[in-house]
């Protein structure tokens, strides 16, 4: 288990387009094998609500909009993919959802939990970190 | 070059990048050992990643062969 090569990912913000990048990198490492973790914090957060999916309420712009436009599978399902395929863990941020009064239950059901940041430096330990 | 039977094919054309590979994956999943599954992919980033993803996996690669305006991509599961 020690020698899987392992990859966590930080997804800072709203903008769609960081959010795509982000789960599409995390989606694919996963399906080639690596363990990955991704931490969702700050306003990334909040585009992982349920309301705020459903309803695409998202930040875009010229590439962002072009993904929507063409229904191209967002984030979300990308993430969900890397999950079901592969060895994919989703996160939440402890701090951004106590200061936001948010709920598990709010976010969608691919998150694995709600940590803190020692907690993520423990699963991070030794691989590569990105953040987007 | 496409000599070889291909015993399923997958037509990702129209999917965007990572769509093909995840199709690809999917039915790879699915199938037994040995089986060759081709994948039909109208995105070029799909034409080069693929046969990265295959080698990096350790599935073996057919071919991939270029047609108007797609790419018909076949793997054989490995393991």
């Amino acid at each position: 288990m020690e020698n899987v090569p392992k990859l966590s990912i930080v997804m800072l913000s709203s903008d769609l387009e960081k959010l795509h990048a982000g789960a599409l990198m995390g989606s694919v490492a996963a399906m080639s094998g690596m363990t990955v973790n991704v931490f969702v914090t700050m306003n990334a957060l909040e585009a992982f609500r349920k309301d705020v999916i459903e309803e695409q309420k998202f930040l875009s712009g010229t590439i962002g909009n072009e993904l929507l436009s063409k229904k191209v599978p967002l984030f979300n399902e990308m993430l969900r993919e890397g999950k079901d395929m592969g060895d994919l863990y989703l996160y939440g941020c402890a701090m951004a959802m106590d200061v936001m009064e948010w709920k598990q239950e709010d976010l969608i059901d691919e998150f694995d939990d709600i940590i803190g940041v020692t907690k993520f430096f423990g699963l991070a330990e030794g691989g590569q970190i990105l953040t987007v | 070059m496409s000599m070889v039977s291909v015993d399923k094919s997958v037509d990702a054309r129209g999917a965007y990048c990572p769509g093909p590979l995840m199709e690809l994956i999917k039915t790879l999943k699915t199938s037994p050992v040995n089986t060759a599954v081709e994948v039909w992919s109208s995105d070029s980033g799909s034409a080069k990643d693929i046969p990265e993803w295959v080698k990096k996996v350790g599935h073996e690669l057919l071919y991939v062969q270029e047609e108007t305006g797609y790419w018909r991509i076949a793997v054989r599961k490995a393991k």
